[in-house]
């Protein structure tokens, strides 16, 4: 620590006074003062720096190479020229926002139910955790539980075939709708508890009085709920959403195992249109392009929605 | 006096009906894929599924016999262990720094350690690849410990700082006038009085960790440092297709520390969950 | 133990400023209140001179030293918060004993010390507890032996009592002049709370939007008030103030007619304490008001009356009942009276009127 050290004038200590020796006044430089918070910070912010910045930096620039093994040929903005005309790579973002956007909607809207049921609840209390099972499986588990269930085993088609829905058995991997479905499934199984936890502890977290002034007024529990409470909760809405928003555009664990693309890549997300672009085609380049402009989406995300949702939701 | 009747939508019947069928949508497959772990191989691909198999330890005689299983439950414990002690000697620092002072972009900064949250891991799969083989890390449990470190970052902090926030600037001051210095201010008074916070970062960390996908199918190779997470995908027998009791069993021996994990920290989860926005 | 001094300081945040220059000097083992208002710097200056914060201008002298730039916990300055601040992760020992360790006072002194500043709160059983586990009181005491027990040059105290219920803030509030006599160290003590700043306080300074109204014993705060500001704060109820016009050694105003000396003129308060207001028969009458409210207190009654557009209040002896309307006439004690300058508030000063009668 850098001080200027000077010696105390006003020691001049009472034998019984409890001060053992002559007392330096420690005196820090306003500069050091100024620096020490920046010193704190400084470890965790280049740390990130290193997995953020770096990467960005390294993806920007081998997007204008074209990578070969060891050899790096530049090709100027051809990687990007035949991105915006590949119709896989547009596929795959179309079908990242239509899954994504069907399994968040759902989520949503069960958790919500779900909430609404269970946050007076005080029986529900003790068993919340029940409802979480899902969220406590390995992504990578919950992805073989649905491949057996869906395909490997035709368990759902015998469930289905038992009702009386379908005759014989449904090809989940061949039809598009159903394949998407079955990433729909395993995302909104393992996650609404997300939610749902949330929700709950929000809608139990907020003022009582107010629900209760509501109901002496006369309101029934849905109006109380729908007028009431969910603007209440709205900036934790926010935040809960994005948060879940932001891991349901990025999904991949689930396409690797469920589906890997299937039929015809419909079911391929961005994140595995990248990861297939750069390990198994070795198209370092290509993908590093695709990789920039799925950067630019998410900083732009970032700015618009994340900042501001976090900001509402702090209290 | 108003007449006494139950207000709408208070109708228990439809409550717990709604409640029930979730809670079976959640338990039902678990305790269905519990029983795959449990039954011998045949029972498990069939023309039409086998809802009540026979009891068979053979997916542990398999595991134990012809997978390196305790190799990678090691690489697990040690790279999500190694990951939550690294976040949080970086991330109580800067959480402090984030709440207790006042400087020139700090809320840029903290915002900046948030939005690192929100990078895809598929856009910096490539170059972090490119990395780790450049700096011989490949394949080592080591690099999967930096890079579980650097995903679980923004969280640690955000979820200590929402803590730290909570504490009175008063007992700070207390300690300052007492004679206590910033560093030790950290360490005796502020860690902990936010040790709940500390310890709901570090599971929520630690799960996350043991989750983690795409970085460990890049950087593990063999066993040396695959994870239980990313092993799961490689139980294929060849052409006998993908072994699910192994799956199966190795998805609980997961499943169990999460739980336990979990049940720690219930009452700060979803608190931990979004990251502090959430005080429930 | 030491002299404080502050020496034109000023404490600005941003655009704001919280104090604006002040000079402030505290005596040896003075018992100085800082009172006022929410908002009008009292805390600040208190935190200044902690080393909390840091003035943006001026001077803060502790001992004959400049401080400004000595970290707070170089300064030898214990504080006690309004919150007690006590470390909840420690016993109320370790709490105590944190000063000590922190200065490096050698062990085998520390847990005489200690004990002895718990027994001088009487605190002497409860040492092993987690703060949690005390009550507002106790907590409260804990928070003043940590601050005793190293006997440092200077005590701060920042509203310490306000947590507490009205019956121990009085008796702590006994304790703390007593410890603070018996110890003799300089204490600088921040409230709102008037009746705590008249009995604890050797001087008081009245602070308002960051600025020192006055600085005086009680009896001179309260008897001999400097301004409308601290006439209408201190006192409870506080002194009556009514603006009206001076000439020719008579002050009117709507209902009120009173003698007032030659020096005073022009547009005027007046300015009578309800405790020298008599209720009197007709003739005597300085003010003629119906009653607007009675309470009585069991001690005494305070009446309110109404006069024009005023509301004003009276003492009246304990048994006095009167009904909602009554008209009532009421006369003062002329050397009590305080005028002051209607247009600044600032007290006129002049020779004191005194009945010829």
């Amino acid at each position: 620590m850098a001080a200027i050290d000077q010696t105390g004038g006003a020691a001049q200590a009472a034998p019984d006074r409890a001060r053992p020796r002559e007392k330096t006044l420690r005196r820090r430089s306003p500069a050091l003062r100024r620096a020490f918070p920046y010193l704190l910070v400084a470890p965790a912010v280049i740390y990130l720096l290193g997995i953020t910045l770096y990467p960005g930096a390294y993806a920007v620039y081998q997007s204008f190479y074209l990578v070969r093994f060891t050899e790096w040929i530049p090709v100027g903005f051809d990687n990007y020229v035949e991105l915006a005309g590949d119709a896989e790579f547009w596929q795959a973002m179309l079908n990242t926002l239509l899954i994504g956007g069907i399994a968040l909607t759902v989520e949503c809207v069960i958790a919500m139910a779900l909430a609404f049921f269970a946050y007076r609840d005080a029986l529900i209390r003790g068993w919340r955790i029940a409802f979480l099972m899902p969220m406590l499986f390995m992504p990578s588990a919950v992805a073989f539980i649905w491949k057996l269930a869906f395909n490997d085993g035709r368990v759902i088609s015998d469930l289905l075939r038992k009702l009386g829905l379908i005759e014989g058995n449904l090809d989940f991997l061949g039809n598009i709708w159903l394949a998407r479905t079955t990433l729909i499934v395993a995302d909104v199984w393992q996650w609404t508890p997300f939610l749902f936890i949330i929700f709950v502890a929000a809608l139990q977290s907020q003022d009582q009085e107010v629900e209760e002034a509501a109901r002496l007024d006369g309101a029934s529990w849905p109006a109380i709920f729908w007028n009431i409470s969910l603007p209440m909760i709205r900036p934790v809405i926010a935040v809960a959403v994005v948060l879940r928003g932001i891991d349901i555009m990025t999904m991949f664990t689930n396409v690797f195992i469920l589906t890997k693309g299937t039929p015809g890549g419909m079911t391929e997300t961005i994140s595995y249109f990248i990861y297939r672009q750069g390990f198994q085609t070795f198209n370092f380049g290509y993908a590093s392009a695709a990789a920039v402009v799925m950067l630019v989406i998410t900083i732009l995300a970032a700015q618009l929605v994340v900042k501001r949702a976090f900001k509402s939701g702090k209290t | 006096m108003a007449k006494r009747r139950k207000s709408k939508g208070d109708n228990l019947v439809l409550r717990y009906l709604v409640l029930g069928s979730w809670a079976l949508f959640c338990l039902v497959p678990i305790v269905w894929f519990l029983s795959i772990g449990f039954r011998p191989r045949t029972e498990i691909i069939t023309p039409t599924p086998i809802y009540w198999p026979t009891f068979s330890l053979d997916a542990w005689r398999l595991l134990l016999a012809d997978w390196p299983i305790f190799d990678y439950l090691r690489n697990s414990v040690l790279a999500v262990t190694g990951s939550v002690v690294i976040d949080l000697i970086l991330g109580i620092p800067a959480a402090y720094s984030l709440t207790r002072y006042e400087y020139r972009g700090r809320d840029d900064i903290g915002f900046y350690i948030l939005s690192t949250r929100m990078m895809a891991p598929a856009i910096v799969a490539i170059p972090i690849f490119f990395l780790f083989r450049n700096l011989g890390l490949l394949d080592s449990v080591f690099a999967l410990m930096l890079i579980y470190a650097a995903v679980n970052l923004s969280i640690v902090v955000w979820i200590i700082r929402s803590y730290m926030l909570d504490i009175p600037k008063e007992l700070e001051d207390a300690a300052r006038t007492d004679g206590a210095g910033d560093l030790r201010i950290l360490w005796e008074i502020i860690i902990p009085a936010c040790l709940p916070g500390i310890i709901t970062a570090s599971v929520i960390a630690a799960i996350f960790a043991i989750n983690e996908f795409l970085f460990t199918l890049l950087i593990a190779s063999t066993k040396n440092a695959y994870t239980m997470s990313v092993a799961l995908a490689n139980f294929t027998g060849g052409s006998d297709g993908v072994i699910y009791n192994a799956i199966a069993l190795v998805s609980f021996l997961a499943f169990l520390p999460i739980l336990v994990l979990i049940v720690l920290i219930q009452k700060h989860l979803s608190r931990g969950l979004t990251m502090g926005a959430v005080k429930g | 133990m030491a002299r404080i001094e502050l020496k034109d300081v000023v404490k600005r945040y941003g655009g704001f400023t919280g104090v604006r220059r002040m000079d402030l000097d505290i005596a040896d083992e003075e018992f100085l209140v800082l009172l006022g208002p929410s908002g009008c710097g009292k805390t600040t200056t208190m935190r200044m001179i902690a080393g909390l914060e840091v003035p943006s201008e001026g001077e803060v002298v502790i001992g004959g030293e400049v401080v400004n730039e000595v970290d707070a916990r170089d300064r030898d300055v214990a504080m006690v918060f309004q919150g007690y601040a006590l470390y909840p992760n420690m016993s109320i020992y370790e709490n105590i004993r944190f000063p000590l360790r922190m200065r490096g006072i050698p062990k085998a002194d520390q847990d005489r010390l200690i004990r002895r500043a718990a027994e001088m709160v009487e605190l002497g059983d409860f040492l092993d507890r987690k703060p949690g586990a005390l009550s507002g009181g106790q907590r409260q005491r804990a928070a003043l032996a940590r601050a005793v027990v190293r006997q440092p040059q200077v005590f701060l105290m920042d509203e310490p009592l306000s947590n507490l219920d009205a019956k121990l803030r009085s008796s702590m509030r006994v304790q703390i002049k007593h410890l603070q006599r018996q110890l003799k160290i300089t204490t600088v003590y921040v409230t709102h709370d008037q009746i705590e700043a008249m009995t604890l306080a050797d001087r008081i300074v009245i602070m308002e939007k960051g600025a020192i109204r006055q600085i005086g014993t009680p009896d001179e705060i309260y008897s001999d008030p400097a301004d409308t500001f601290v006439a209408g704060f201190i006192g409870a109820p506080p002194m009556n103030l009514v603006e009206g016009l001076a000439e020719n050694g008579r002050f009117a105003a709507p209902g009120l007619v009173v003698a007032c000396p030659g020096g005073v003129s022009g547009r005027v308060t007046l300015g009578v304490r309800p405790e020298d207001c008599h209720v009197v028969g007709e003739g005597l009458a300085a003010l003629e008001g119906r009653v607007y409210g009675v309470e009585p207190t069991g001690e005494t009654t305070y009446l309110t009356l109404r006069t024009g557009e005023t509301l004003f209040e009276v003492k009246a002896a304990r048994d006095a009942r009167f009904n909602l309307g009554d008209l009532v006439r009421i006369g003062f004690d002329p050397d009590r009276l305080c005028y002051f300058d209607t247009e600044t508030g600032a007290r006129l000063r002049v020779q004191p009127y005194r009945s010829v009668a």
